[in-house]
């Protein structure tokens, strides 16, 4: 096991509950150095396939754009990491290699690929979950494998939302999964569905001239991940129930409905890929009554591999029953820090439906809260995008939507509310 | 003879509740070992190496969480982390030499760190001087300088209360210092003698007769010593058992104590004191958490001592169990005849 990652799991919580204290909240912290520790290791096998929308929405300039970007995602693979590339439309077709299995990325492979790319056209409908099913089906020949696709699409799925569901829940598990959305014609919430099914991000390509980068940088933060798999294995007491887990940091991604039992106390949760990286996840136990001064585990978490039991890193959530207040009222910076970052998320969602929704004065009162607390957790960004949506008068801090919203910077917006920043050492988001 | 069909009970696995059979070790299902220690709460044997329940997650008592010591002769204490505190900064000795038997008990002083390595330190160096015959002034100082030196600084200075005492015949030798304490509880009749209202008036406030000090005054403790004032004995009964309190609280009338063995007190001294009962019956020596519910209490008369202090530990934790709870009883004359 000397080519395995060195994993550390710290938990942040407040165990102390007052006397009719029932929720217990903790804030996992999973650290991976990803590095490789003997010379011999080599690191996991990675199959990676690149999914290029090449509907009639994308001809003219936008077709170059995604044929360079493609292009120099598999410049970027290293030597022997199994590739394809998929066009997509209303149906899903592999433009390389000739046939259905990935094959060895080297210099001969890239270039053929390189040329296969170049001769993309665009024409035909958007068909999203075929393509994905497309995908899942190569990678399964890959089972070992760090499996990975790069999805990019610039319009609206044509697909019935029961047809999309259905393909996502046949490709879970399968690979992971990072979206790119190019122009101001895509649905953030098409893309979050990708996402949150097939655990990977999904981000908005505002200048289509920054493509390349983005798949560059998706190339390399794929080949960084050296662990295939992991789950986070939750056990909580009989009397218990694990209300959520959600990762937290980088991104908000709630895997409580992912859950496989392993046994009715315990359940494992799909955390996909590792690489040398910081995720933070935050738990939520709700627990019987207890008795003064009694202490539980409330929570017992390992990470561990799923096809050797290989236990990574563990640790314990606790729970203790006390009458001093000042012990059950103190609040973990972290647990606090988290809970705000996705009340943000929640109010720029509520408030962005409710805008399109035409429901103004829902949509007002959520954007004016998400700005403020924005503001509040370092989130200058996210503030900045909210100052061109919703318009708050400093002294009387009366909101109103603004008119003219440029339909990018709403995009940006939604695409971006499930990022969220870390806490600062002094208490402070950033 | 045909067969007889035995009725298999059904075993399940404590964890996973998956079927298992009698005999396996582990369980098949999800591999929690079979044979693991029982929980004190929902009765799973489902301990795991970490002591916690595998099953209600409950942390399991640790030894010092309660703890039950019973020596030859009847001697017996119970020390318990009550209801409130979070663990067991109360510590106790019981041991029997040939002709002696030793007890000291030790309470943490709350606001000190390390409070539990103190007492430890408290009774376990005074335990064994008095053992091995040093004076109950010796042993004290011998125990002060242990707790002391568990300090790196006079800010991080462990501290404990302490009271010891050392039976041998018929005669009681106590020395303390802080609030933990020491109470005669008289089973046997008063000799009318030395007490002539006891058949008619056995809990009046007055004076107790039923203890004599012996060469108290002896001792060269600049602190006070000797007899207990009269004010601040308080029969705390009135049943067939007559508590009287033989020791003098080192403490400032809102209850702080005002003495305490620890780096940040100096040469802290005890008070000693001796006495010979006339009658049968009990030596108590306790801590706070047991005292502070003595008012109006009717002690058992009933059972082994080791019986009557767990069920004094009983009525502390009834009573709230606000503070750990240290309850040593030595019986002496014809107590358990
Ligand atoms: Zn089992
Ligand atoms: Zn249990």
């Amino acid at each position: 096991m000397g080519d395995q990652p060195t994993f550390t799991l710290h938990i942040d919580q407040n165990k102390y509950l007052p006397i009719d204290g029932r929720e217990v909240h903790a804030i996992l912290t999973i650290n991976s150095t990803g590095t490789v520790t003997t010379e011999s290791a080599t690191p996991a096998e990675a199959a990676e396939v690149i999914i290029i929308d090449t509907s009639g929405s994308m001809s003219g300039g936008k077709i170059r754009e995604a044929r360079a970007a493609a292009a120099t995602a598999v410049q970027t693979l290293r030597d022997g990491v199994h590739v394809a590339v998929i066009a997509g439309t209303d149906r899903a077709r592999v433009v390389y290699p000739n046939g259905p299995q990935l094959v060895r990325a080297s210099a001969a492979t890239r270039a053929e690929a390189q040329r296969a790319i170049g001769k993309l056209s665009a024409g035909g409908g958007t068909s999203i979950g075929q393509w994905l099913q497309l995908a899942a089906q190569m990678l399964s020949a890959h089972p070992n494998a760090i499996r990975h696709a790069i999805l990019m699409t610039d319009g609206q799925n044509n697909e019935r939302a029961d047809v999309f569901a259905a393909a996502l829940a046949r490709c879970e598990g399968a690979f992971v999964c990072d979206s790119l959305g190019v122009g101001d014609d895509w649905v953030p919430a098409e893309l979050r569905k990708v996402a949150e099914a097939l655990l990977g991000t999904f981000d908005f390509v505002r200048n289509q001239g920054d493509l390349a980068d983005f798949f560059r940088n998706l190339t390399q933060t794929s080949m960084s991940k050296t662990v295939a798999e992991l789950v986070m294995r939750v056990w909580v007491p009989q009397t218990a129930t694990l209300k959520w887990v959600k990762q937290v940091s980088p991104t908000l991604l709630d895997l409580t409905g992912k859950r496989t039992d392993v046994n009715p106390l315990t359940g494992d949760y799909p955390t996909g890929s590792w690489g040398a990286e910081d995720r933070e996840y935050h738990l939520c136990v709700e627990v019987p009554p207890g008795q003064i001064g009694s202490e539980i585990r409330a929570g017992w978490v390992k990470l561990l591999r799923p096809d050797t039991q290989e236990v990574f890193a563990s640790g314990n959530v606790l729970a203790q029953w006390t009458d001093d207040l000042a012990q059950s009222t103190r609040i973990n910076g972290k647990v606090a820090h988290y809970t705000g970052q996705a009340e943000l998320h929640e109010l720029i969602q509520d408030g962005l439906s409710a805008r399109a929704a035409g429901d103004v004065d829902t949509a007002t009162a959520r954007l004016a809260k998400a700005k403020q607390l924005a503001v509040d957790s370092g989130r200058e960004d996210t503030a900045r995008l909210l100052d061109k949506v919703v318009e708050v008068d400093p002294a009387s801090g009366t909101a109103r939507l603004r008119k003219n919203v440029d339909k990018a910077d709403a995009i940006e917006l939604d695409t971006g509310s499930v990022r969220t920043s870390k806490l600062r050492k002094n208490g402070e988001g950033s | 003879m045909g067969e007889t069909a035995v009725p298999k009970t059904e075993v399940r696995c404590p964890v996973c509740e998956a079927p298992v059979l009698a005999g396996d070790s582990f369980c098949e299902a999800c591999g929690h070992p079979l044979g693991a220690p029982t929980c004190t709460s929902c009765g799973a044997p489902a301990v795991d190496a970490d002591g916690y329940c595998e099953r209600c997650g409950l942390r399991q008592p640790t030894g010092r969480d309660h703890a039950e010591l019973e020596l030859d002769g009847g001697t017996a204490g119970v020390t318990d982390r009550g209801l409130r505190r979070s663990r067991n900064e109360d510590a106790m000795a019981l041991l029997a030499t040939g002709t002696q038997t030793v007890v000291v008990v030790c309470d943490g002083v709350g606001s000190s760190p390390r409070a539990d390595e103190a007492s430890a330190a408290a009774v376990e160096t005074a335990s064994a001087a008095l053992a091995r015959g040093v004076s109950t002034e010796e042993a004290f100082g011998l125990a002060s300088r242990a707790v002391g030196k568990l300090a790196t600084s006079v800010d991080d200075a462990p501290a404990c209360t302490y009271v010891s005492a050392v039976v041998e015949g018929g005669r009681i030798t106590l020395a303390w210092a802080g609030d933990s304490r020491a109470y005669w509880l008289s089973t046997g009749p008063r000799p009318t003698k030395t007490d002539p209202s006891a058949d008619t008036q056995p809990v009046a406030t007055d004076p107790p007769t039923v203890t004599r000090p012996v060469e108290a005054e002896a001792s060269t403790d600049t602190r006070p010593v000797g007899v207990v004032p009269a004010a601040a004995i308080r029969p705390a009964v009135t049943g067939q058992v007559v508590g009287t309190q033989l020791t003098e609280d080192d403490a400032a009338p809102t209850g702080e104590i005002t003495a305490w063995l620890g780096a940040d007190y100096g040469d802290v001294r005890p008070h000693v004191r001796v006495l010979e009962p006339e009658t049968p019956g009990l030596l108590l020596v306790c801590s706070d958490g047991l005292w502070r519910y003595l008012d109006g209490y009717t002690f058992p008369s009933t059972g082994s001592p080791l019986d009557m202090a767990r069920a004094m530990l009983r009525h502390a934790l009834d009573s709230g169990g606000q503070d750990n709870v240290t309850i040593v009883l030595i019986p002496l004359g014809d107590a358990h005849g």
